[in-house]
């Protein structure tokens, strides 16, 4: 591949290679998963859009009946009775409860809501006229906090998914496009630099075999010439011997030895 | 004989109040308005009635300041007719205000009891209701004061007096007070039409009972039909419902053990007319719910409370058919708050698009 910019830094030891290909098995399996999580993410997200598209229609239809009924009790009670609700109203009927919905490893925030029974502060406001327009307006009104409280825990959900599987799909990519190809990189280069090692080891003790040969092939040679010098020294020696046993062998050997010598 | 000096001193009043009423908007001017696309196409359709009130709306108003609008222009109309008044008939003129005073006077009450500074109320108070030591009820910070040192001043001390001491200011529900106030208001204007020797056995006696004995009976089916499913109690409830009117006593103490709509059907049965109303409502919302606000469904079926206005409209229309009385400016009051709350509603349903409920207005012209 390219350059050393494109693997990690590290000395191309088997060592490292062991590691790095832990590394790779690592990358893979976790590429996996991640792709997982991110297809099951954008599978609830894409539902949840869905979700959203219908609350959001059902909201308008609701709001509207919501806000037709309260033109109808401002019809029937002739005033405003704005004041005297809020006066009146002590404790909250419509309450919601926050619970948690695991999606693949994410939290999701989930609102849920409901009446606590048996509290109807204004039960009596327009006791004299308009008393059952109040009461249906405050129907109506609730089911539209209901489709409300619908879409804020959907569009939370909606947000957190999205920011998750951003993030999820970012990983998958990074896995997929940087950490794999270094890593099969750096595998690649402490393959080749472990490779470049063994021929040159090899070579080496190729060298090293080579001299070990010659050496030992010239010993074997100086060896073979001692034996037969020797040899025929001693065949001389024989010779000289039978003649005149000391004077001429002795100057000739010390003659010949010395050449010998200078030689050697 | 009651006309032979009546114009001395109310004539002139009863040119002007005719004069107002020929102003009301006539069936043909609702038809054109429920025709308008928007609401500043409304306030052109309603600028021969009440251009000068109008000019002064930015454009495309909202549908509470053309209702504050409108209101404004009954209420300087009132205040001209009540500056012209003299003798009986301003103190008629009186007795009609007082309906709104109690309204005013239990939304100041809510403030002190809730410890809000009362001032910025009195915005939200109805004009007509306004009486000149109103704002000193803002002074009493508490209920006690509230009701010893101020509401003793004010007109409607009469109807405080014996039925509710400063306890019950604390202890009632408001609506129960506010029924409480209106119930001894309408026995008192009942009253004071039928025995004042001006007014006895005069036009006005005769057309004021009609209205007065129909509001009534009107009020006590609603506290009826209204505290179903309310921790008010039967005997409570007894106490709300005003002495006299076509259904007392046998209707009304029939009302106070009703348990159910079909309980109230019962106790007005001996009267025409709500018999009629409870058949007709019966028949379109079912028993229990006489409504036309079933979300928004049953656009066709006229409620219970519909019919009452129309009805309380058909009499304040037919008390412009007698002479020489002073129940015409009640039924021209009445007729101009019904033509405010028919504005209301018809820019409510132009604004939020839902046209096919455009027509549940009532016109009787």
């Amino acid at each position: 591949m390219s350059s050393a910019a494109d693997r990690e830094a590290v000395f191309p030891t088997r060592q490292s290679l062991g590691l790095m290909k832990a590394k790779l098995k690592g990358a893979e399996t976790g590429h996996s998963l991640l792709k997982r999580k991110s297809e099951a993410l954008t599978k609830r997200f894409r539902e949840i859009t869905r979700r959203i598209d219908e609350a959001k229609r059902k909201m308008g239809r609701v709001m509207q009946i919501a806000s037709l009924s309260l033109a109808e009790v401002t019809y029937a009670v002739g005033g405003n009775i704005g004041y005297q609700i809020q006066e009146s109203a002590k404790s909250a009927r419509f309450r919601i409860r926050a619970k948690q919905e695991n999606v693949s490893g994410v939290l999701l925030p989930a609102f849920e809501a409901y009446q606590t029974e048996g509290n109807n502060d204004f039960a009596m406001t327009g006791l004299g006229k308009g008393g059952q327009q109040v009461q249906r307006c405050r129907e109506t009104y609730a089911r539209a906090v209901e489709a409300l409280v619908e879409l804020a825990s959907l569009q939370t959900a909606f947000v957190i998914l999205d920011e998750v599987i951003k993030v999820v799909n970012r990983r998958v990519n990074a896995i997929e496009h940087v950490i794999i190809p270094r890593t099969e990189n750096t595998i690649k280069y402490i393959n080749s630099e472990l490779d470049e090692l063994d021929r040159e080891e090899f070579y080496r003790l190729k060298k090293v075999a080579n001299k070990k040969q010659r050496d030992t092939a010239a010993s074997d040679a100086e060896m073979k010439q001692k034996r037969e010098d020797k040899a025929a020294l001693a065949l001389l020696d024989q010779e000289n011997q039978a003649p005149e046993e000391e004077d001429v062998g002795g100057g000739d050997i010390l003659a010949g030895e010395d050449d010998e010598d200078v030689i050697f | 004989m009651e006309g032979l000096f009546f114009n001395v001193n109310n004539g002139y009043l009863e040119g002007i109040v005719r004069g107002y009423r020929n102003g009301l908007l006539t069936g043909a001017n609702y038809t054109n308005m429920t025709q308008c696309e928007t609401i500043d196409d409304l306030k052109l359709q309603l600028g021969p009635a009440y251009g000068d009130y109008l000019a002064s709306l930015p454009p495309n108003p909202s549908t509470s300041s053309l209702a504050a609008k409108t209101t404004d222009k009954l209420v300087s109309e009132f205040r001209y007719v009540r500056a012209n008044a003299v003798g009986s008939l301003a103190k008629f003129m009186d007795y009609l205000t007082y309906g709104y005073m109690i309204d005013n006077v239990a939304l100041l009450i809510t403030g002190t009891l809730h410890e809000r500074d009362t001032r910025e109320l009195l915005d939200r108070c109805h004009p007509l209701g306004w009486f000149e030591t109103m704002p000193v009820l803002c002074v009493a910070t508490n209920i006690e004061e509230l009701y010893n040192s101020v509401l003793i001043e004010t007109p409607l001390a009469a109807y405080f007096k014996g039925s509710l001491s400063h306890q019950d200011l604390d202890e009632l529900n408001i609506e129960i007070v506010r029924n409480t106030l209106y119930k001894n208001y309408l026995e008192d204007f009942y009253q004071f039409v039928n025995t004042h020797p001006e007014m006895s056995g005069t036009p006005t006696a005769e057309v004021m009972s009609e209205i007065l004995e129909f509001e009534a009976d009107r009020r006590a089916i609603n506290i009826t039909l209204n505290s179903f499913g309310t921790e008010l109690s039967k005997a409570d409830r007894k106490k709300l419902y005003p002495a006299f009117g076509q259904l007392y006593p046998e209707g009304t103490l029939m009302l106070s053990r009703a348990d159910d709509f079909e309980g109230v059907r019962l106790a007005v049965e001996g009267v025409g007319d709500y018999k009629a109303f409870f058949e007709a409502a019966g028949l379109g919302g079912g028993a229990g719910a006489p409504g036309n606000m079933a979300g928004g469904a049953g656009s066709e079926s006229k409620s219970l409370e519909d019919m009452f206005y129309q009805k309380e409209m058909e009499i304040s229309k037919s008390a412009f058919t007698r002479q020489f009385t002073f129940a015409i400016v009640y039924a021209w009051v009445k007729l101009r708050e019904q033509e405010i709350r028919n504005i209301t509603w018809i820019a409510e349903c132009i604004a939020q698009n839902q046209k096919e409920r455009i027509n549940n207005y009532i016109s009787v012209f």
